[in-house]
């Protein structure tokens, strides 16, 4: 096996993983199957629009959801692996909240699924912390001088999502039309969502 | 214990919380000032290095965890406090970086001292 530079590669470790966990019986391969499918396929960023959706129609659920994320989302039936100490962030005029994991790739499963490539990449992971409005910049988002923009890094056991603000001229709109405004990105927040047309 | 398909669906809803059901007083009180540990450990740790040796204060006392550095290592889950500590864009960045703006991370009993 390369020790330094050059890294094997990752589909072969994978594979070559499988096969030891195999060999142990510590895994039926078809385990993987399903976990590989359940990520893929029924979990993602449209859970955690519908938790947004819900908070911006239901003051009482929103005020649950700020209170005890874990539980609130968990009413809406996202529960689980990543998810298990949840905390919800409210951006509004003052305050701006962005989330990271320098360390590693910490994200929240239930509600957003799989983390996407550039969150795990080391540019975004170590520039986020030192540079935040350098960021949002390049995902196009300015955020006025006047709004404390606050980074979570995800050092420990919580996981965040973050509840964007709702954008203007959706008054109208039901819990349903809401959600399908809600980008993933506004929920890690390095998006923020445009005034309806 | 054999990971099989039959168990996925149950294991992804449940999760694994790191929470410890102990009983153990936390070090700090929402509100309290402290300095980060100045600790370079060769080990597991989830201490990031870029708030080591800076001044922050106690935002939210998040209950009891396993210590990573220790579990991590099978040394035991050494249970103690999580906490939400804020640190200011520039106590980590200079006097360069926006006034307004902070920074919070997660961070154990173990790695700070009253400031």
């Amino acid at each position: 096996m390369p020790t330094h530079a050059k890294e094997a590669d990752p589909a072969l470790r994978v594979k070559v993983l499988e096969s030891i966990l195999t060999e142990k019986g510590l895994i039926d391969p078809k385990a993987l199957d399903a976990l590989v499918d359940t990520f893929e396929h029924k979990i993602g960023p449209r859970n955690g629009a519908r938790v947004v959706a819900k908070a911006w129609v239901d003051p009482a659920y929103r005020q649950r959801l700020l209170t005890d994320g874990t539980a609130a989302i968990k009413e809406l039936g996202y529960s689980g692996l990543q998810g298990e100490d949840m905390v919800v962030l409210e951006n509004t005029d003052e305050v701006h909240n962005m989330v990271v994991c320098t360390l590693c790739s910490c994200y929240p499963w239930p509600t957003l699924g799989l983390p996407p490539v550039w969150y795990k990449s080391a540019p975004y992971r170590a520039r986020v912390v030192a540079d935040p409005r350098g960021v949002l910049a390049e995902f196009g988002v300015t955020i006025p001088e006047t709004t404390e923009v606050r980074v979570w890094d995800t050092t420990a056991e919580l996981r965040y999502l973050v509840l964007p603000k709702r954008p203007e001229g959706t008054d109208g709109l039901s819990e349903e039309q809401l959600a399908a405004l809600v980008t993933r990105d506004s929920m890690i927040g390095v998006g923020v969502l445009a005034a309806a047309a | 214990m054999l990971l099989t398909p039959e168990i996925v669906p149950g294991l992804v809803a449940a999760g694994a919380s790191a929470r410890v059901a102990a009983s153990v007083a936390p070090r700090f009180r929402v509100g309290d000032r402290v300095i980060v540990r100045n600790l370079n450990p060769t080990t597991h740790t989830r201490l990031p290095r870029y708030v080591r040796g800076r001044f922050g204060v106690i935002e939210k006392d998040y209950g009891v965890f396993a210590f990573p550095d220790t579990h991590a290592h099978g040394l035991g889950e050494k249970p103690q406090h999580c906490y939400s500590v804020r640190f200011t864009a520039r106590e980590l960045w200079g006097p360069a970086a926006p006034e307004r703006d902070t920074l919070l991370a997660d961070l154990f009993d173990d790695y700070m001292d009253p400031a």
